[in-house]
C-alpha cells in the first residue's frame, strides 16, 4: 500500500505527464500532446455538439418503434415537457434543498448543483429523457443515486441510506438520495452535475406528466430499493420484452442491493451508482452492486446493437460454449429473483419472473432473427459516420455499452453471483468449470494489477480492488479464456469509463464475442489474424512488404502486440479511443484490421528508407506513438480500406486457420506432423471420389466437416483408397461416367482457372523480384560508383595536399632565393661601393702620383734652377771675388734652406693655382728674393726648354 | 555471480540471427548485429532488465508487456569491435507461448530469465531452454540469468541450482538485479563476447 500511495504521488507531481484520461506520456511526446490538446478540444467540443444533435433528433424519431407504447404517449408531451423541465429546472435552481420532501423536492436539490455546471446541457439532456418519458425519469433518479455516490464519499453514503432508511416511503426515500447525491455532486466534477442535472429534468418530467408520473414514481419507490429499477424504465423503453427483462433485471438488482448493503434499503442505490472510483469501498463486501444503466437517450442505439447481440446468440446457441453455457446459471437466480419482487411490490412490471423474462428475451432474440434490423433504423448511416468521428468524452463510457449491447448480454445477479462464488471459493460449486478460477489466474492477475496503468490517479487501492474483481469474475464466466495479460488493460480501461458491472458486461462482450477465440489458452485466432493481416498487407503494400522482407523484419513482429493489446498502449490514448469507438460499434475485428493498414499507410514511406531491422521496428514503434493525428488515423482506416470487411476476413481466416491449428496441434501433442500432409491428400481424394459418386455437394460437406475435426488421417486415407477402388470397379453405367467426365472437365478447368491465377501472381511476383533485382543492381552500382568517387576524392585530396606541401617547398625555396638576391644585391651594391671606392682612390692616386710628378718636376725644376742660381751666383763671385762674395756665399748656404721652405709653400699654392700661381708665388716671395726667384724661374724656363 | 559454464564455440556456422544474415549487408566483423529475445516466466523482471540496460532506468511498476516489445542497444568491447542487441522483449503468460516463436526464429541470443525468489519461474526457465535446444537456431547462444538478485532475503532459488544447470546445458550463467543494475551490463558485455564471429569478410 505505501507504494501504491507513492506513486499517486508520484503522478500528481508529474500530472503534465499525463493526457486528459490520466494516462501516462512518454517524454518525448509531452511537447506534441500539447500541441494537439487544442486540435483535441476543438473536436470535442465539435463532436459533443453533434452527438447532441443526434441524439436529440433519435428521440425525435425513435418513439415511433413499434414496441415502445409509453413513447407516443410521451411523444405528443415531448415538447410540452421539454418547456416544462426547463422551467422547472430554472425554479429548482431558485429553489434551495427540500431534501427531506417529496422527490421533487430533491430533483431541485440536483438542480441546484447542475446550475453550478450548465443549464443548457441539462436542458437538452432533459429533452432527449422526456421522449423516454417515466421510464427516462426513473432511471434519471437512479442515475442521480449513482452520481451522488459517487461524488459522495463512503460517509456520504451512508448518510444516504440512512436517511432512506428513515423515509419508509420508497418515493419519498429516493427523493432524499437524489438530493444528497445532488449535494455530494457539488464536490464532484462538472461531469457527474451534468448527468445529475439530466436526471434530475427527467425526475420533474415525471412529475408533470401525471400518468408517467405515477409510472415513474412506483418505479423510483423501487429505486428507493434499488437503482436498478432504471433498467426496467429502460426496458420498458426499449420494448415489452426487454421489459420484462429489465425489470426482472432490476428486481434482482435491488435484491442484491439488499443483501451486501450494510443499511438493507437504500445500500442497493448507493451501490448501484457509483462509478469506479468509488466502488472500491464497497469491496470488502462481496456482493458489488455497481450497475448503472445506460442513459435514455442512448436507448435507441442501445435496442439497435442488442438485435445484433441476440442475433449472434441464437447463431452461436448451440455450438458456443460461450456466455451462452454460464449463462443459464440465472435460472438459479430466479428465485432470488422472486424474492425481490416482494421486496419491490409497487412495481407491476417487475414481478415477471426471471424464466418469463428470459423467455421473452429468446423470443425477442429470435425476432431479432427474423426481421433484419436495418428498416428500423434510418439513422444508421449517421451514427456510422457520428462514431468515425468519435464519441465525445462523456458520453463515451455508455455509448461503448450500448454498442456491445450490454443491457442485452447482462444477467441479472450473474456478476454478483460470479464474484460470491469467487469469495466462497470452494464451498459452492455451481458450474463445473468454474468451480473456482484456476490459482495460475489468480496469481498472474495479482501481479498484473499494479503494473496495469501504473500510477493512473483513479486506479487507486479501490481501483485495483474493482479491477480485480472484474478480472476474477471474467475468468470464471469463461474458462476457456480465464485471464490474458491484455484483459487487464481492457479491464481497466472499461473501469475508468464505467461502473463495474457494466464494465464486466462490456468485457463479456468483447472478449466473448468480438474476440472470440483470440485470448484463450492456445490464441489460435490471435494466431490466424496475424496470418491474414500478412496477406492483406503484401497485397496493399507489396513494396513495403518487400523492404521489410529484405530487412528480415516479419510484420507479425509490429502487428501482433497491436492487435493483443487492441493498441492500447500502441497508439496515443485519443487514437486508442478513436479506434476502440469504431470497433466497439461494428461489433467485429474489421477495426483492428483496418487501423493497422492505416497504419502501415501512413507510416510505410518512411519505413522504406531504414537500411536494418532494428531501425525499421524502433522507428515504427516510435511513430505509431505518436499517432496524435487521431482524426487522420480513423478516417484514413475507414475509409481507405473498405474493401477489408468481415466477410473477406472470414474468407482468409478460413484460409488460414488449418496452418495454425496443425502447429497448435503439433506443439500440444508433439509428432502429429503427418497429419497435415496426409490431410491434404485425403482431401483431395475425397473429392475424387465425390465426383464420381456424383454426390458432391452432400458428401463433400460430410468430408469437410471429418477434415476439419480430428479423425486420424491415416485411417481416413485407407478408407477413401479403399473406397475409391471399389467405387472404380462399379462403374458400369455410361451416364455415370460422362458425369463424371463432365465434373472432370469442370475441375480441369477450374484448375485451369487458379493456375492462370498462380501464373500471374508469380509473374506479378517475378517482376517484383526483377525490379527488386534491378534495385540491388543498381544499388550495388551506385556503391561501386560511390566508392571510385570516394577513391577519386581520396586521390584529389592527397594531390591537393601534395600541391600544397610543394607550395610550401617552394614558397620556401622562394623566400630563400629572395634572401640570397637580396644579399648578392647588397654584395653587389658592396662591389659597386668598393669599386667606386678603388675608382676613387685610384683616383686620388692618379692624382696623387700626378701632383707628385709634378712635384718631382718642380723639384727638378727648382733643382735645376738652384742650381742655375748656384751657377750663377758662382759666376758672379767669381766675378766680384771679393771677401763679400765670402759672405754672400755664406748667406747663399742659407738661402736654400729658406728656399725649400719657400718652395714647400710655394708647392702647396702651385697645387691650388696651379701654374697660374707660379708667378704670383714667386711674387709672394720676399721681396729681397725676388729678383732672385724671377731670376730662378727664367732660369728653370730655361731650364725646361733645354732638355 | 561467478559464470559457469563456457558456451560452445560453435563457429562453424553463422547464428541465424547473427549480423544482417537477411538484410544483404555486407557481414561485418567489427559491428555486429544480434536479435536477442527475452524469455521467461511472467514477472521476473525482463522488461526491467532491458529498461535498465538500453536507458538505464528502472521503474517499479512498469506495464504489462503485451506481446512483446522491441528496444535496441548498442555496445563497444574492447577489442573495438561494436556489437547492436535488437532486442524482443516478449510477454511472459504461458499462453503468449505459443507466439514465442515468432520471436526467438532467427535468435542469435535466447536471455532465459527467471526470478531467484521464486521457484516456479526457475522451472519455467528450464521449460524455454528445452523449447529453444528444439525449436531455435542451433547455435543460438543461451544465457541463464537469475535476476532480482538484491533480495537476497527471500532467495528460493540457490545460485548453484542455475549453475549447475547452465553447466549441464553449455549455457552462460549469471544473477543480476536490474533494481541496482547489478551485473546487467556484465550479463550484455558476456553475451557480446561469447557471440561467434562472422567468418571474416572479404573486403
Amino acid at each position: 500500500m505505501p507504494e501504491m500511495r507513492s506513486n499517486l504521488l508520484h503522478t500528481f507531481e508529474h500530472q503534465q505527464r499525463r493526457d486528459a484520461y490520466g494516462f501516462a506520456l512518454r517524454p518525448q511526446h509531452i511537447q506534441t500532446y500539447r500541441e494537439y490538446t487544442g486540435i483535441f478540444k476543438e473536436e470535442e467540443a465539435e463532436r459533443s455538439e453533434k452527438w447532441k444533435n443526434f441524439l436529440q433528433h433519435l428521440d425525435e424519431i425513435q418513439p415511433g418503434s413499434p414496441e415502445e407504447k409509453y413513447e407516443d404517449v410521451l411523444q405528443a408531451e415531448a415538447t410540452e415537457l421539454k418547456e416544462e423541465i426547463l422551467e422547472k429546472g430554472e425554479g429548482e435552481k431558485a429553489e434551495a434543498t427540500g431534501v427531506e420532501e417529496s422527490t421533487v423536492s430533491g430533483s431541485d436539490s440536483e438542480e441546484d448543483e447542475a446550475k453550478a455546471t450548465e443549464l443548457k446541457e441539462t436542458i437538452v439532456q432533459e429533452g432527449s429523457r422526456k421522449h423516454n418519458e417515466s421510464e427516462a425519469t426513473a432511471e434519471s433518479v437512479s442515475e442521480k443515486g449513482r452520481e451522488g455516490d459517487k461524488a459522495e464519499d463512503a460517509k456520504l453514503k451512508e448518510e444516504i441510506v440512512s436517511e432512506g432508511n428513515r423515509k419508509d416511503d420508497k418515493s419519498e426515500a429516493t427523493g432524499e438520495t437524489v438530493s444528497e447525491d445532488s449535494e455530494g455532486n457539488k464536490v464532484e466534477t462538472t461531469k457527474l452535475k451534468e448527468e445529475i442535472v439530466s436526471e434530475s429534468s427527467g425526475e420533474s418530467n415525471k412529475s408533470e406528466s401525471s400518468e408517467e408520473i405515477v409510472s415513474g414514481r412506483g418505479k423510483e419507490a423501487d429505486e428507493d430499493g434499488d437503482i436498478k429499477l432504471e433498467e426496467d424504465i429502460v426496458s420498458g423503453r426499449s420494448g415489452k420484452g426487454n421489459e420484462s427483462e429489465a425489470t426482472e433485471e432490476t428486481v434482482s438488482e435491488s435484491r442484491e442491493g439488499d443483501d451486501p448493503s450494510r443499511k438493507p434499503d437504500s445500500d442497493g442505490s448507493t451501490d448501484c451508482d457509483p462509478k469506479k472510483e468509488q466502488i472500491s469501498k464497497e469491496t470488502k463486501t462481496s456482493k458489488v452492486q455497481t450497475w448503472a444503466h445506460v442513459r435514455p437517450c442512448l436507448g435507441a442505439i442501445e435496442n439497435m446493437m442488442s438485435f445484433r447481440v441476440k442475433k449472434r446468440k441464437d447463431m452461436k446457441g448451440e455450438q458456443l460454449t460461450n456466455s451462452r453455457d454460464h449463462l443459464p446459471s440465472i435460472d438459479k437466480e430466479g428465485s432470488s429473483e422472486g424474492e425481490s419482487e416482494k421486496v419491490s411490490k409497487k412495481k407491476i412490471s417487475v414481478n415477471k419472473t426471471s424464466k418469463e423474462s428470459e423467455n421473452s428475451s429468446r423470443e425477442r432474440g429470435a425476432q431479432g432473427d427474423g426481421v433484419p434490423p436495418e428498416p428500423y433504423f434510418s439513422w444508421k448511416e449517421e451514427l456510422e459516420c457520428l462514431v468515425r468521428g468519435g464519441v465525445p468524452k462523456d458520453l463515451r463510457g455508455e455509448v461503448w455499452q450500448a454498442f456491445v449491447g450490454v443491457k442485452a448480454r447482462r444477467v441479472e445477479r450473474y456478476y454478483q453471483d460470479l464474484l460470491a462464488q469467487e469469495t466462497n471459493a470452494g464451498e459452492i460449486k455451481d458450474h463445473d468449470n468454474s468451480s473456482g478460477v484456476p490459482r495460475k489466474y489468480k496469481r498472474q492477475i495479482e501481479k498484473d494489477l499494479p503494473r496495469t496503468f501504473p500510477g493512473h490517479p483513479a486506479l487507486n487501492e479501490d481501483g485495483r480492488d474493482s479491477l480485480r474483481r472484474l478480472l476474477l469474475a471474467y475468468a470464471r464466466h469463461n474458462p476457456s479464456v480465464g485471464y490474458c495479460q491484455a484483459m487487464n488493460f481492457f479491464a481497466g480501461l472499461l473501469l475508468l469509463l464505467m461502473p463495474e458491472e457494466n464494465a464486466f458486461w462490456t468485457l463479456v462482450g468483447i472478449i466473448d464475442d468480438y474476440f472470440a477465440g483470440c485470448y484463450t489458452e492456445e490464441m489460435i485466432e490471435s494466431q490466424v489474424d496475424q496470418l491474414v493481416f500478412e496477406e492483406l498487407i503484401r497485397e496493399r503494400f507489396p513494396k513495403l512488404v518487400n523492404h521489410l522482407d529484405y530487412l528480415g523484419v516479419q510484420v507479425a513482429w509490429i502487428s501482433g502486440p497491436w492487435f493483443l493489446s487492441i493498441f492500447a498502449n500502441m497508439l496515443p490514448w485519443d487514437s486508442v479511443l478513436r479506434v476502440w469507438d469504431v470497433l466497439l460499434y461494428e461489433g467485429n475485428r474489421v477495426m483492428l484490421f483496418r487501423t493497422a493498414l492505416a497504419l502501415m499507410e501512413i507510416y510505410g514511406p518512411a519505413l522504406i528508407t531504414t537500411k536494418d531491422a532494428g531501425d525499421a521496428i524502433t522507428l515504427f514503434q516510435s511513430l505509431t506513438g505518436s499517432t496524435f493525428d487521431s482524426s487522420q488515423l480513423v478516417f484514413t482506416a475507414c475509409m481507405g480500406y473498405l474493401g477489408v470487411t468481415e466477410a473477406r476476413l472470414q474468407e482468409l481466416r478460413e484460409k488460414h486457420r488449418p496452418a495454425v491449428q496443425v502447429v497448435v496441434e503439433e506443439s500440444s501433442k508433439g509428432g502429429v506432423r503427418v497429419w497435415k500432409d496426409s490431410k491434404g491428400l485425403a482431401s483431395k481424394l475425397y473429392s475424387f471420389k465425390h465426383e464420381r459418386g456424383s454426390q458432391m455437394d452432400e458428401k463433400k460437406t460430410t468430408v469437410d466437416g471429418d477434415i476439419s475435426h480430428d479423425e486420424p488421417p491415416s485411417s481416413d486415407l485407407d478408407e477413401l483408397l479403399s473406397g475409391l477402388n471399389s467405387e472404380v470397379d462399379s462403374v458400369p453405367d455410361l451416364q455415370e461416367q460422362v458425369v463424371w467426365m463432365k465434373v472432370e472437365l469442370c475441375r480441369l478447368l477450374e484448375e485451369k482457372r487458379s493456375a492462370v491465377l498462380r501464373a500471374e501472381e508469380l509473374e506479378t511476383a517475378l517482376i517484383e523480384m526483377v525490379t527488386q533485382d534491378n534495385r540491388r543492381l543498381l544499388s550495388a552500382r551506385i556503391e561501386q560508383l560511390e566508392e571510385e568517387v570516394a577513391d577519386l576524392r581520396q586521390a584529389l585530396a592527397d594531390k591537393k595536399e601534395q600541391e600544397s606541401a610543394m607550395l610550401q617547398v617552394l614558397m620556401r625555396v622562394e623566400q630563400e632565393q629572395r634572401v640570397t638576391e637580396d644579399a648578392r644585391r647588397r654584395a653587389e651594391q658592396d662591389v659597386a661601393a668598393q669599386k667606386y671606392a678603388v675608382h676613387v682612390l685610384e683616383e686620388k692616386y692618379e692624382k696623387a702620383m700626378a701632383s707628385l710628378a709634378q712635384m718631382e718636376k718642380r723639384v727638378v725644376m727648382a733643382e735645376s734652377t738652384l742650381e742655375a742660381t748656384l751657377q750663377y751666383q758662382s759666376g758672379k763671385a767669381k766675378a766680384i771675388s771679393s771677401p763679400k762674395s765670402v759672405q754672400n756665399q755664406g748667406s747663399t748656404v742659407d738661402s736654400p734652406r729658406r728656399r725649400t721652405g719657400l718652395f714647400g709653400l710655394g708647392w702647396r699654392d702651385r697645387n691650388k693655382g696651379k701654374q697660374t700661381n707660379v708667378e704670383e708665388s714667386s711674387n709672394s716671395k720676399s721681396i729681397t728674393e725676388r729678383t732672385d726667384s724671377s731670376t730662378s724661374q727664367k732660369e728653370t724656363e730655361a731650364k725646361e726648354q733645354e732638355p | 555471480m561467478g559464470c559457469a559454464a563456457s558456451v560452445p564455440d560453435k563457429s562453424s556456422g553463422r547464428s541465424g540471427g547473427l549480423n544482417n544474415l537477411e538484410n544483404g549487408g555486407p557481414p561485418d566483423a567489427k559491428n555486429l548485429r544480434v536479435k536477442l529475445v527475452l524469455l521467461g516466466d511472467s514477472g521476473v523482471g525482463k522488461s526491467c532488465i532491458v529498461l535498465r540496460f538500453v536507458r538505464g532506468q528502472f521503474d517499479p511498476t512498469s506495464k504489462v508487456t503485451v506481446g512483446a516489445s522491441f528496444l535496441s542497444q548498442t555496445i563497444a568491447l574492447q577489442d573495438s569491435t561494436t556489437v547492436k542487441f535488437e532486442i524482443w522483449d516478449t510477454a511472459g503468460q504461458e499462453r503468449y507461448a505459443a507466439l514465442a516463436p515468432l520471436y526467438y526464429r532467427g535468435a542469435a541470443v535466447a536471455v532465459i530469465v527467471y526470478d531467484i525468489t521464486s521457484p516456479e519461474s526457475f522451472t519455467k526457465a528450464q521449460y524455454w531452454v528445452k523449447e529453444l535446444q528444439k525449436h531455435g537456431s542451433p547455435d543460438i547462444v543461451m544465457a541463464l540469468v537469475g535476476n532480482k538478485a538484491d533480495l537476497q532475503d527471500s532467495r528460493e532459488v540457490p545460485a548453484q541450482d542455475g549453475i549447475d544447470y547452465a553447466e549441464k546445458n553449455g549455457m552462460f550463467f549469471i544473477e543480476t538485479s536490474a533494481k541496482t543494475a547489478d551485473n546487467i551490463n556484465q550479463l550484455f558485455q558476456e553475451i557480446a563476447k561469447r557471440l561467434p564471429r562472422p567468418s571474416v569478410p572479404d573486403s
